[in-house]
C-alpha cells in the first residue's frame, strides 16, 4: 500500500480530473479544455469585457504538496517563489508548496485536492477580498510575496499576494462550490467577472 | 411656507426639486434637503406619535440624536427624517399612531391612562390571569414598538455589503478636530480612515480615506463597524482618534415635548443649512451663550425673539448684545412650561429660586428653543475603556483616563472646536426638573420616561441609575442615552440625595445609533461543505439534508427500497464527509497507541483497525477505522462530524508530546464511496486488476488499487452489514469514479442510497454513531464495547487511568439493542422505565428495518435488564410498550456475510 492514492496525477489520462467549482463555472458559460488530465474553464463568454476591475479565475488544478521535516525552509508569512511555485511555510516543520512541476522530495504529501484555488486580480482585487475576508492585505503590510493564513468567507484558509493586485486564494476542497458564490457575488457588485485560464496567463 | 430667502451655506439646490410623499401626500424639497426639513417647510409640525402616551412629537434635534422624527421610508421603519436626504419618489409614512398621525386614539393613554400606566406597569397589571398573556402580549405589542417591519419584504433585495479595512488611524467625527487629526496623521505618512455622519461635505484630504454620512456603531475590541449607506465597515485601526463631538441636551420643564420645543443648534441647523424657519415667534432658554448665540442667529432670519431666558446669574457681553437689540434676556431665569395643544403656543418662564404665578411671565410663541449645555459624546470611548468623572463646574461628566490608543480630541475632550478650553464658568447647570405640576416633565423621549417616574422608581428600591434604567427603560431608547442620560442622573441624584459622581453614569453599549439589523446580518452566506459528487446527489434527485456543516444525500426518495438493495444486489454511498487523517513519522504507531484504548502499533501494513477515541475521563468522543499503510504510515478515518474535534485532538497531543510524527489532514482532499451488498464484488472486479476475492482480499484489508483508471485506497470494511469495500481516492475524481461504480453495476441492481438507509444498515448491525447513541457519560464498557479497551498496554493512553477505574465497576447502564412487537417506532430520545414508571434509560436510535420486517432499536437500560430476552417498557409521549431486549446484532450476527 502506498500514498499514490492521493495524487491526481497518477490516473490513467481516461480518468478527468474536474474542480469543485467546475459546475459554478459551467453555468457561468465557461468553456472547458483537458489540461494535464484536468478539466480547465479557460474562457467565459465575454470575458474579454470584464472590465478592468477585478476577475477571478479558478485554479485549483494547481499541484500542491506538504513539505514536512526539520529541512523545511522559509519565513513566517512569507512566499517564496522557486521557479513557477510557491513555497509557503506553515510551521517550523511544515509547508505547502503550490504550482511548479519539478520532481517533489520524497516526503512529500499530495494535497492538490485539499485545496481549491482561486485567483483573484485587477485594482479592485483587494475591495473584493475585503468583503468577506478580514485579513490585512494593504500594500504596506502585505507586499507581493506575502503569505497570509487565515478565515477566508468563515472558512479555513490562505492568501498568496503574488503581484500588487493578484491574489491566489487557497481554501478547502470542500467548500469550492460556497467560495465561488461569496466571490461571485462580491466581485459582481464591482462589475467583475470570471475569466478563463488564458486571461489568467496573460495576466502573467 | 417656512422656506427663507438664501442662506451663507445653505445645503439646498432650489434649481432642483425633489418630488416625494408623505402618508401618501405630495410633497416638495430642494435637492439637498432632508425629509425632515422639506417636511417642515412644507408646514409640517408633528413628525411622529410618542412610544408610550403617543403624544406629538416633533423635530428637536436636526441632527440624528433624538427619537423625535423617526419615521419609515420605503417601508424600512426607524429612519430619522432630520438627517435622511430626499430622494425623488421616496415614499415616507408616520409610525406608531392609529388611524393617523393627527388623531391617535391611543393618545387616550396619555390623557385618561397616566395613573394606570407607571413604569413597569405591565409587570404589575398584565400578569393575571396567566393565560390571558399571548393577548395582553399582542395588544402591548402592537400598541407600542418604533414601527412594523413587513411580514413580506420583496425589498429584501436591497444588497447589504460587509467591507473589512485595516488602517493605521481611524478618526470618528469629521468637525474641526476630526479633520485636523486625520490630516496630521495623513501628513506622518500614516493609514487614515475618517468617519463622519454630518449632512455637510468634507473637502478631501490627502492621504485620508473619507466615508462620508456613516456611523460609527461601537467599539468592540478594536474594531469599529461603521455603517454607511448599505455597507457595514469593519475597521480595524492601531489607534483610534474620536472627535465625537458633544451634544446639546434639553431641559426638563412641563411641556418639553410639545412640537414646536426644539434645541437651540436645531433650529439654526434648519435655518442655515435648510434655508427653513423653525418659527416666527420665539422663547429662548439656555444655560449658556450658546442658547445666546443661537437666539441671534435667528433674529438675523426675520424670528422674532419674545424672550430669552438665561439660567446663569450674571449677565454676558452676548446677553447684552441681544439687549441691545432689543430682545427681552431675563437673568436668572428658567423656563417653566410650554403650553399648546398641537403645537407650542406660549411659553411659561420664571425666576429660578422663587415659585408662583405673581412672579411667572407667559409669552406667546410657535417656538421654544431651549439649551441645556453640552455633554461630550463619549459612549464609543466608554465602550474602548475610556473612564470618566464628573465636571461640577460645566455640569457633566468628562473624560478621565483614555486606553492606549485612543485618543480624544475636540468637544467630546472638552476642547472646543476652535481649539481653545470650553469657558466653564460660563455655564450654569440647569435644575433637574422645572415646571414639575404644570405637566409633564419627560426626561426620556424616546421612552416617555417624565421626571415622575425617575422618582417613583426610586420609591420603588431602584435607587441606582443601572436599575432604574433597567425598570423605567430611561437611556434605553433610540437616543441611546444622547438626550435623557444627563437628565436622568440629575433627576437621581436629587431624588436619591446623592452627588452626581455617586450617582454615576450607565454602561455604554453599542450600537451607538440604530442600524437596520439587515445591515449587521450583511450578505446571507452560510458557509456549506459539499462532496465532490454533490452534483451527482442532485441530478439523481437526492434530499439533500445538513449534516454537520455537509451538504448530504439524506435518500434518493425511497430509503427503505435502498436499504433493501443493499441487501439483495448492491448499494453506492458518498462518505467522503468522514474525517480522514494522514499519520506519519517513526513514533506514529506509538503515537496512536496513546491516543486510543487499543493498539496499533502491531497493526501489520495492509490491514485496518476499529477504534475509539476517549477523552480523559474514559468517555466516547468518537470512533473509525485505521489502515496502516506502511510501516510509518496510518491512514485514520473519524465520523464526519467529529472530523474537526479528532484532528485538532491529535494536533493538541501531538504539540506536547513532541513526537516524531506529521499529522496532515485528508478529509477534504479525498472523496470516499462506500459500495456495498453481495454484488459488490462483481462490480468492483469489473473496474480493478485487483484480484477481489475473499480469499486475497480478506475483511479489514486495506489495499490499493486503481479503480476506473484512478488511484484508490479501498478498505474493506462492513459498516452496513453486508460485503462492503470503502474505496478513499483524490477528490477531483469524484464524479468519474461514481459514475465508473454505477455503470459498472446497473445489470447489477445497484442503487445509490443515503443517510436514513445507511442509519438503517447500521442499526441492524448494533454499530454505534457516536454522539446519538453515546453521550458524554458513555464508556466503552457500558458500549458494549469493552473488548476495545486494552488495558494490558504497556504504554500510557488516554483514558488509562478513569478506564481502569471503569473496569471494575459493572456499568449503572448498557447499550442494547431491541425490538418492539407492536410495530411502532419509537420516537430517539424515548424513555426506559422501570416497574414503578421512574425513567431508568433512553431509547437512542429506533427504525423499521424491512429486511428483518420488524422495529428494531437501541437504548441504554440499567445493566440487570441488558440480557437476551429482558423484557424493558418504554414511555414514548404518553403511550407505553414493551420491547425485548438483543445485545447481539440484528443482522447477521456471527458476522458471515460481512465476512464473505
Amino acid at each position: 500500500v502506498s500514498l499514490t492514492f492521493l495524487s491526481p496525477a497518477a490516473a490513467d489520462p481516461s480518468a478527468v480530473a474536474r474542480s469543485p467549482m467546475e459546475r459554478k463555472a459551467k453555468a457561468a458559460g465557461a468553456r472547458f479544455e483537458a489540461r494535464d488530465g484536468w478539466n480547465v474553464a479557460v474562457e467565459y463568454p465575454g470575458e474579454d469585457k470584464v472590465p478592468g476591475t477585478v476577475a477571478w479565475a479558478d485554479v485549483s488544478h494547481l499541484r500542491k504538496l506538504e513539505l514536512q521535516g526539520e529541512g523545511v525552509s522559509g519565513e513566517l508569512g512569507e512566499a517564496r517563489r522557486e521557479g513557477d511555485a510557491w513555497i509557503c511555510r506553515l510551521t517550523p516543520t511544515r509547508a505547502l508548496l503550490i504550482g511548479g512541476e519539478h520532481t517533489p522530495p520524497p516526503d512529500a504529501v499530495e494535497v492538490t485536492t485539499c485545496f481549491a484555488a482561486l485567483t483573484i486580480f485587477g485594482p479592485q482585487a483587494r475591495e473584493v477580498i475585503a468583503r468577506f475576508c478580514a485579513l490585512d492585505l494593504r500594500p504596506q503590510v502585505a507586499p507581493p510575496g506575502s503569505f497570509r493564513p487565515g478565515s477566508i468567507a468563515r472558512q479555513p484558509g490562505m492568501i498568496i499576494v503574488e503581484d500588487t493586485d493578484r491574489f491566489l486564494l487557497l481554501f478547502g476542497w470542500a467548500v469550492g462550490e460556497y467560495m465561488w458564490t461569496v466571490v461571485d457575488d462580491a466581485a459582481r457588485s464591482l462589475d467583475g467577472g470570471p475569466v478563463g485560464f488564458g486571461a489568467l496567463k496573460k495576466n502573467d | 411656507v417656512s422656506r427663507l430667502a438664501n442662506q451663507p451655506g445653505e445645503l439646498i439646490n432650489r434649481d432642483k426639486v425633489i418630488r416625494f410623499t408623505f402618508d401618501g401626500k405630495p410633497v416638495e424639497a430642494y435637492e439637498g434637503d432632508t425629509v425632515g426639513s422639506a417636511l417642515y417647510a412644507d408646514g409640517r409640525r408633528t413628525f411622529s406619535r410618542s412610544f408610550k402616551y403617543h403624544r406629538r412629537r416633533g423635530l428637536l434635534c436636526c441632527a440624528g440624536q433624538c427619537p423625535n422624527c423617526i419615521v419609515a421610508v420605503d417601508g424600512a421603519p426607524g429612519v430619522r427624517a432630520c438627517t435622511e436626504p430626499v430622494r425623488e419618489g421616496m415614499r415616507v409614512e408616520h409610525l406608531n399612531a392609529q388611524p393617523g398621525l393627527e388623531l391617535d386614539v391611543m393618545r387616550a393613554t396619555d390623557i385618561v391612562g397616566g395613573p394606570f400606566t407607571p413604569p413597569g406597569f405591565y409587570y404589575k397589571t398584565f400578569i393575571r390571569p396567566r393565560k390571558l398573556w399571548p393577548v395582553y402580549e399582542k395588544v402591548l405589542r402592537h400598541a407600542a414598538g418604533l414601527g412594523v417591519l413587513p411580514k413580506q419584504q420583496p425589498d429584501r433585495e436591497w444588497r447589504t455589503e460587509y467591507r473589512r479595512r485595516h488602517a493605521d488611524v481611524l478618526v470618528v467625527g469629521g468637525g474641526t478636530a476630526g479633520q485636523r487629526a486625520a490630516s496630521a496623521a495623513a501628513e506622518r505618512g500614516e493609514d487614515v480612515v475618517l468617519v463622519d455622519e454630518g449632512p455637510v461635505p468634507i473637502e478631501p484630504i490627502p492621504g485620508v480615506e473619507i466615508l462620508a454620512r456613516a456611523s460609527a456603531l461601537g467599539y468592540f475590541d478594536g474594531i469599529v463597524p461603521v455603517w454607511q449607506c448599505d455597507t457595514l465597515h469593519q475597521i480595524r485601526a492601531r489607534n483610534h482618534v474620536f472627535a465625537t463631538g458633544a451634544i446639546e441636551q434639553p431641559l426638563v420643564f412641563a411641556g418639553n415635548d410639545l412640537p414646536g420645543v426644539m434645541l437651540s443648534g436645531g433650529a439654526v441647523r434648519l435655518t442655515e443649512l435648510y434655508a427653513v424657519s423653525p418659527g416666527s415667534r420665539a422663547v429662548v432658554a439656555t444655560t449658556s451663550d450658546h442658547g445666546l448665540h443661537a437666539a441671534a442667529k435667528l433674529a438675523d432670519a426675520g424670528v422674532h425673539i419674545a424672550a430669552v431666558a438665561d439660567l446663569r446669574e450674571s449677565r454676558s457681553a452676548a446677553a447684552e448684545q441681544l439687549s441691545a437689540r432689543g430682545i427681552e434676556v431675563l437673568i436668572g431665569h428658567q423656563i417653566l412650561e410650554a403650553r399648546g395643544r398641537t403645537a407650542v403656543q406660549a411659553a411659561v418662564v420664571g425666576p429660578i429660586g422663587v415659585e408662583g404665578a405673581s412672579v411667572e411671565k407667559t409669552f406667546d410663541c410657535d417656538l421654544v428653543v431651549v439649551s441645556g449645555g453640552f455633554a461630550p459624546a463619549m459612549s464609543l470611548l466608554l465602550q474602548a475603556g475610556a473612564r470618566t468623572r464628573y465636571d461640577a463646574a460645566r455640569g457633566c461628566f468628562v473624560l478621565d483616563e483614555l486606553p492606549p490608543g485612543v485618543t480624544a480630541v475636540g468637544d467630546v475632550a472638552g476642547v472646543d472646536e476652535a481649539g481653545a478650553d470650553a469657558d466653564a464658568a460660563a455655564v450654569a447647570v440647569p435644575p433637574p426638573v422645572a415646571g414639575a405640576g404644570h405637566g409633564k416633565c419627560f426626561a426620556c423621549l424616546c421612552e416617555d420616561v417624565t421626571a415622575k417616574d425617575i422618582k417613583l422608581s426610586v420609591e420603588e428600591g431602584y435607587d441606582s441609575i443601572e436599575l432604574s434604567k433597567r425598570y423605567t427603560t430611561v437611556t434605553m431608547g433610540p437616543c441611546q442615552g444622547r438626550m435623557c442620560q444627563l437628565p436622568a442622573i440629575r433627576l437621581m441624584a436629587k431624588e436619591t440625595g446623592q452627588s452626581l459622581e455617586q450617582v454615576g453614569t450607565t454602561t455604554a453599549r453599542p450600537p451607538w445609533v440604530s442600524v437596520p439589523m439587515g445591515i449587521l446580518a450583511g450578505r446571507p452566506f452560510e458557509p456549506a461543505k459539499r462532496s465532490s459528487i454533490h452534483g451527482r446527489h442532485r441530478e439523481l434527485g437526492a434530499n439533500i439534508k445538513w449534516a454537520g456543516d455537509w451538504r448530504r444525500a439524506y435518500d434518493y426518495g425511497d430509503p427503505q427500497a435502498e436499504a433493501l438493495a443493499v441487501h439483495r444486489a448492491a448499494g453506492l454511498i458518498d462518505v467522503s464527509t468522514l474525517g480522514k487523517l494522514l499519520v506519519r513519522g517513526p513514533d506514529a504507531g506509538e503515537f496512536l497507541d496513546r491516543l486510543y484504548p487499543n493498539r496499533f502499533s502491531d497493526l501489520k501494513p495492509g490491514r485496518i483497525r476499529y477504534g475509539v477515541i476517549s477523552s480523559d475521563a474514559g468517555r466516547i468522543v468518537d470512533d473509525g477505522t485505521i489502515c496502516r499503510i506502511d510501516d510509518d504510515t496510518f491512514y485514520v478515518t473519524t465520523t464526519s462530524s467529529g472530523a474537526g474535534a479528532v484532528e485538532e485532538w491529535f494536533s493538541w497531543w501531538l504539540a506536547d508530546w513532541r513526537m516524531r510524527v506529521q499529522l496532515t489532514d485528508l478529509t477534504q482532499g479525498l472523496s470516499a464511496v462506500n459500495l456495498a451488498g453481495p454484488r459488490a464484488r462483481d462490480i468492483l472486479a469489473e473496474l480493478t486488476d485487483l484480484d477481489c476475492s475473499p480469499e486475497a482480499f480478506k475483511y479489514l484489508d486495506g489495499k490499493q488499487a486503481n479503480v476506473a483508471g484512478v488511484p484508490c485506497l479501498i478498505l474493506r470494511i462492513g459498516f452496513v452489514g453486508e460485503v462492503g469495500y470503502e474505496i478513499h481516492f483524490a477528490a477531483a475524481y469524484g464524479e468519474h469514479v461514481w459514475d465508473a461504480l454505477m455503470e459498472a453495476g446497473r445489470d447489477k441492481g445497484i442503487r445509490p442510497f443515503g443517510l436514513e438507509p445507511q442509519r438503517i444498515l447500521r442499526l441492524q448491525k448494533m454499530h454505534i454513531l457516536v454522539g446519538q447513541d453515546t453521550d458524554s457519560e458513555s464508556t466503552p464498557f457500558g458500549a458494549a464495547m469493552p473488548w476495545i479497551v486494552k488495558l494490558d498496554k504497556d504504554a500510557d493512553f488516554i483514558g488509562k487511568w478513569a478506564l481502569e477505574h471503569y473496569a471494575e465497576e459493572e456499568p449503572a447502564t448498557r447499550l442494547v439493542g431491541f425490538t418492539l412487537p407492536n410495530g411502532h417506532v419509537p420516537t430517539e430520545g424515548a424513555v426506559v422505565m422501570d416497574a414503578a414508571g421512574a425513567p431508568v434509560g433512553q431509547v437512542t436510535s429506533s427504525r423499521f428495518s424491512p429486511v428483518l420486517d420488524r422495529v428494531i432499536g437501541m437504548a441504554w437500560v440499567p445493566s440487570p435488564l441488558a440480557s437476551d430476552g429482558s423484557q424493558v417498557t418504554i414511555s414514548d409521549e404518553g403511550t407505553t410498550m414493551r420491547a425485548e431486549v438483543q445485545t447481539r446484532p440484528f443482522y447477521d450476527p456471527d458476522g458471515e456475510v460481512l465476512r464473505s
